[in-house]
């Protein structure tokens, strides 16, 4: 699958996940598994909103910059190009706008992961294989700071009752944190192994439903 | 437990609401009691769903067209509220003393529900048990461990810490967890993903033709039972770890070359119809002749 078909289907992508399927995309997604796995995650990240969730609450800003950074820092987009991240601001504004506060730092967390995963994925393998081996590592810093952030918020804001549950979640967390160092790990030493990146992307999404998981039972318990 | 419909109450509450459609508001009694006992006419397919922080959940299914709520109370501090909106029941406990000890809100389950229903389970600690149920499932639970027998349909269970065990089920399975350990056993599922970070896997059961099996941990043991005469293509990767194969295994044609990293195993026994995916981060997997 060509890079130019890959970046065609992604300057369409706001019109496809609201709808708009022309032949052309269709026929790339179809043949493209990348493109198709990037459309699936995405897919299941509206879904999961959708369903999960409820009331009135803008995305922060803060997000959608750092995301912005993040996708600029890696290549694959330019400094100052109003593309698809932009869209995709809009798309996911439109879906967080349903969100009520206690489930809205999770479900970001969740999403933005999502997103992440399937952004490094897809795309970065396409447009430059050396940017990618090289921004592996640097793409993992804003999100596992991202993450921390949110451990120590859901930390602090924690109160629920049940000794069993509560141990379980301080427990598993941990077992998460250690898995991350672990993969981090393993991504500095071969930042080229994409076993290891799955395995770090996936403790990351672990993290933050955990951490959604926490902020729930705590408010909760309340 | 009784397969008749019936209305039976012990020690101080007794209900009145015996298959009364709409809002049924078990906690709505004038006095509490250890048990309580509702009942719903349903149509085909109803939806129950059951929100039950603490305690055990049983459910099964029975030939009638009715759901039976039995809920056992630890003590008065916890309400229960049961609810019809239609073919949909919610069933709900609640704390209602600000006090109340982990143990004074335990309340344990068992319903009754049609075979066709859908449930949506959500437990934090305690356990859940359901048998005989083929209407699509999800669970969702903390602590508590969750045991399926003769489930079928979508099945989605996620737990944080709790055990899954899956006995002949079928349809198709997706499960995760964190530390959590998994026994699918005499599964006739044609999708299953699995999914512990520091659990193990079993994997006993059948590889149906064209279906597919996801297997996947970071640490643990990761155990796929196969016959002789079973059909698979075997991709099993372990990062760290290693991979043991009793399976006589030949060339495969989706695999043409081996990764660069880990510990690594393709092919396929006899003519490849099933496709097993086995990864582990630095866990062990064994595939093994059944006994």
């Amino acid at each position: 699958m060509s890079t130019s078909s890959c970046n065609e289907f992604l300057n369409q992508l706001e019109a496809w996940m609201e709808g708009e399927r022309p032949s052309g995309a269709q026929a790339h997604v179809r043949d493209c598994t990348s493109c198709r796995g990037l459309v699936g995650d995405l897919d299941a990240v509206r879904q999961t909103a959708r369903v999960s969730l409820g009331a009135e609450v803008e995305p922060p800003a803060r997000l959608w910059i750092s995301l912005r950074a993040q996708l600029e820092q890696e290549g694959l987009i330019r400094h100052g190009q109003v593309g698809w991240t932009e869209k995709l601001r809009g798309w996911f504004g439109g879906v967080f706008d349903a969100v009520p506060r206690p489930a809205l730092a999770g479900a970001y967390l969740v999403a933005l992961v999502a997103v992440s995963f399937a952004l490094t994925g897809p795309v970065k393998r396409h447009i430059n294989d050396n940017r990618w081996i090289s921004g592996t590592q640097d793409s993992t810093g804003p999100l596992s700071a991202r993450l921390d952030t949110a451990m120590h918020d859901s930390i602090t804001s924690y109160a629920n009752s049940d000794p069993v549950v509560t141990a379980s979640l301080h427990d598993n967390l941990a077992i998460v944190d250690n898995y991350i160092a672990l993969c981090e790990k393993s991504v500095r030493e071969e930042p080229e192994n994409e076993i290891a990146r799955d395995y770090l992307y996936d403790a990351y999404e672990q993290k933050a439903d955990l951490l959604a998981q926490m902020t729930e039972r705590g408010d909760d318990g309340r | 437990m009784s397969t008749q419909p019936s209305l039976r109450s012990q020690r101080h509450w007794k209900t009145t609401g015996l298959l009364v459609p709409g809002l049924l508001l078990l906690s709505a009694a004038p006095a509490w009691a250890d048990r309580l006992e509702q009942h719903f006419k349903v149509a085909a397919h109803p939806v129950v769903t059951i929100h039950n922080p603490n305690g055990t959940i049983t459910v099964r299914a029975w030939t009638k067209s009715d759901v039976m709520v039995v809920a056992k109370r630890a003590t008065g501090q916890v309400a229960v509220d049961a609810e019809q909106n239609g073919n949909r029941i919610d069933i709900l406990t609640r704390q209602i003393s600000d006090t109340a000890s982990p143990d004074d809100l335990r309340t344990d389950f068992e319903i009754s529900v049609p075979e066709d229903t859908e449930l949506q389970i959500h437990n934090d600690s305690g356990g859940v048990n359901v048998s005989n149920v083929l209407g699509d499932m999800n669970v969702d639970t903390i602590a508590a461990g969750v045991d399926l027998e003769d489930a079928a349909g979508y099945l989605t269970v996620k737990t944080v810490s709790g055990s899954f065990q899956c006995v002949r089920c079928a349809g198709r399975l997706e499960v995760t967890s964190i530390s959590g350990n998994f026994r699918l056993i005499d599964l006739r599922s044609y999708y299953v993903r699995a999914q512990t970070s520091e659990g193990n896997i079993l994997f006993n059961g059948a590889f149906l033709p064209n279906a597919t099996y996801v297997l996947k941990n970071y640490s643990g043991v990761i155990e796929v039972r196969f016959s002789p005469g079973d059909s698979f293509d075997l991709s099993a990767t372990s990062l760290k770890g290693k991979v043991n194969n009793e399976a006589k295994l030949i060339p495969s044609p989706h695999h043409h070359f081996l990764p660069k990293f880990g510990n690594a195993l393709f092919g396929a026994l006899n003519s490849g119809r099933a496709k097993v995916d086995v990864n582990s981060f630095d866990g062990t997997i064994n595939i093994l002749k059944r006994d």
